[in-house]
């Protein structure tokens, strides 16, 4: 197989007595839509914040493209060209639509705008793709939910990332916003920019990614092909828990 | 872009009303004495505004850098140094300061800043009233000449102007808006590829530069410095006043607040003790309840609600928007 985009290597992090992440291996490669999964509280946003830089791990490696990437911090990771979306979305709230986009245009992936015409150029074209244009000029404040979610995917799109983390953009969707927000990631993909994401919906999970990882209080269970990791034993209990009714041994 | 270039007009008509007034009102020292504190005060605040109103950043300690500017100034200007070398020294010598209790201090957020920031301005007050071998203690230092008021007047006039245009700089720039992404959520702000410790840090250089240069100017206009006067919190809290009545973050905002600040205290100083204090205070607390952006925001809302309709509401959710 061709190396591994981003790859996280024995990756743990501890919070205090808590092992939210133990020893955890991922390969994402390019093009890929690789989706992380698990129930509540096993670790799946914490692995993603340590992927993104965020967070800084207690153990362990990320490397981009084969170059370590740990511990340089949220900023550099992006201008790396690793960028992530906050599942609770955080726009700039003074801002106008735009402005908030031309943050990523400006500080995104190097090379960098100078100019603010420049920035606004790249912006309206991040908007463009998330269907967000029309809205450029309003003040963030103004978006709904799904419209700040896409605000969220525009704002790290315009960074032009090469790995775009997402951490649960459907979530608070309705089915047709779920619908729309499922081709706009995979328009994403097409257009060369690999995704990682986590999520809870299993349904949208089945349909939009190539590979899954599934984590279970911190470690990873299994991974693979989204048929065969969703079929996992160890993940449906996970999931919905041993039968009780049928007496165990 | 029309607002613009009505903006840059107003400027321009402004600066050059100011600069004729010493030749329209000549020998009248009052008038002129008055418009320079407006503008000293006015450099000032915009200084303060470059950390607290850009980058979101509320410091109350930035008598410190007014102080250590007058500091330097008096002191090189004493040993024969030109002012014009002495009073960028004191700017340059607080944006230095600066640079070292910057790392620190960005490690805290909201009041932890704030509080840390008053610490800041009372240790400086403390060191020079303790250093006597330096700074003459309590007693404070003398100057033992000085400019003109007109060549003051023109001092201070090009230090406001200065602190407009780097404001005004800052707010069109990319750095302009790595401050406003910063102000508005840091932690986004990181994801999104702002370096935000060296964006901070840039933004408190330059503010401690202008607020340097500005107790240089203020040295040679009250010819006594001492550390209550350029050290004091009192200072520092005129400088948060000043910005937020005018308009916090915004670049006429911190000047227009100087114009306010100076006739309030003009008139009821001399006639009433401590009565401007009560005064700020009703107008500081009429401006977070009412017009969190200041008199710079009521205008401009209410300009706009004359000249344009409101925007249309927002469409709900599931409303095909795209």
């Amino acid at each position: 197989m061709a190396e591994p985009l981003l790859s996280g290597r024995g990756l743990a992090k501890r919070f205090g007595g808590l092992l939210a992440v133990s020893d955890v291996n991922v390969d994402v490669f390019a093009g890929e839509i690789f989706g992380l999964i698990g129930p509540n509280g096993a670790g799946k946003s914490t692995l993603f914040r340590l992927l993104a830089g965020i967070l800084p791990p207690t153990a362990g490696s990320v490397f981009l493209d084969g170059r370590a990437i740990t511990g340089i911090g949220a900023a550099r990771v992006c201008a790396a060209g690793v960028v992530a979306t906050h599942q609770i979305v955080r726009p700039f709230r003074s801002m106008t639509v735009v402005e908030n986009v031309m943050v990523g245009a400006f500080f995104g992936e190097r090379p960098r705008p100078r100019l603010r015409s420049q920035a606004h150029a790249l912006a309206m074209d991040a908007l463009e793709r998330c269907a967000l244009a029309d809205r450029a000029e309003q003040p963030a404040r103004a978006l709904n939910l799904p419209g700040l979610k896409r605000l969220e995917i525009a704002r790290a799109l315009a960074t032009n990332p090469r790995v775009l983390l997402l951490d649960e953009v459907l979530a608070g969707l309705n089915p047709t916003e779920t619908d729309r927000t499922v081709e706009l990631i995979h328009a994403i993909r097409d257009a060369g920019t690999t995704i990682v994401l986590v999520e809870h919906n299993l349904r949208a999970v089945r349909g939009l990614c190539s590979r899954l990882a599934a984590l279970v209080q911190g470690a990873k269970v299994a991974e693979g092909e989204p048929a065969a990791v969703l079929a996992d034993p160890v993940v449906v209990d996970a999931y919905i828990g041993r039968s009780t009714l049928v007496a165990p041994r | 872009m029309p607002a613009t270039v009505r903006k840059l007009v107003a400027g321009l008509v402004l600066l050059a009303a100011a600069a004729a007034v010493p030749a329209v009102v000549p020998g009248w020292e009052y008038a002129l004495d008055t418009l320079f504190i407006v503008y000293l005060y006015g450099a000032l605040a915009l200084g303060w505004n470059i950390l607290g109103g850009f980058a979101g950043q509320i410091s109350f300690g930035h008598a410190a850098f007014v102080g250590i500017g007058a500091y330097a100034t008096a002191l090189l200007a004493g040993r024969g140094i030109p002012l014009w070398l002495a009073i960028p020294a004191g700017g340059l010598l607080a944006a230095a300061f600066s640079l070292a209790i910057g790392p620190p201090t960005f490690r805290l957020r909201g009041p932890y800043f704030a509080i840390a920031t008053i610490g800041i301005g009372e240790a400086t007050r403390l060191i020079a009233l303790n250093w006597t071998a330096l700074t003459g203690g309590a007693s404070g230092l003398t100057l033992a000449f000085a400019p003109g008021i007109v060549p003051q007047y023109y001092g201070a006039l090009a230090l406001c102007t200065g602190a407009v245009l780097l404001s005004w700089w800052i707010v069109t720039s990319r750095f302009g808006m790595a401050l406003a992404a910063i102000r508005s959520d840091p932690e986004a702000a990181a994801t999104l590829g702002v370096q935000t410790t060296i964006a901070k840090t840039q933004a408190l250089l330059l503010s401690a530069f202008v607020c340097g240069l500005g107790g240089g100017v203020y040295a040679i206009h009250y010819l006594f410095i001492s550390p209550d006067s350029v050290f004091g919190f009192s200072l520092s809290i005129s400088l948060i006043i000043m910005p937020i009545v005018g308009g916090i973050g915004t670049v006429a905002g911190p000047v227009l607040g100087s114009v306010i600040y100076t006739f309030i205290r003009e008139q009821l100083e001399a006639n009433f003790q401590n009565l401007d204090l009560l005064a700020f205070g009703l107008l500081l607390m009429a401006i977070v309840l009412f017009e969190p952006l200041g008199l710079i925001g009521a205008f401009d809302r209410f300009t706009r609600k004359r000249t344009a309709p409101m925007p249309p509401p927002v469409r709900s959710a599931g409303a095909g928007d795209g």
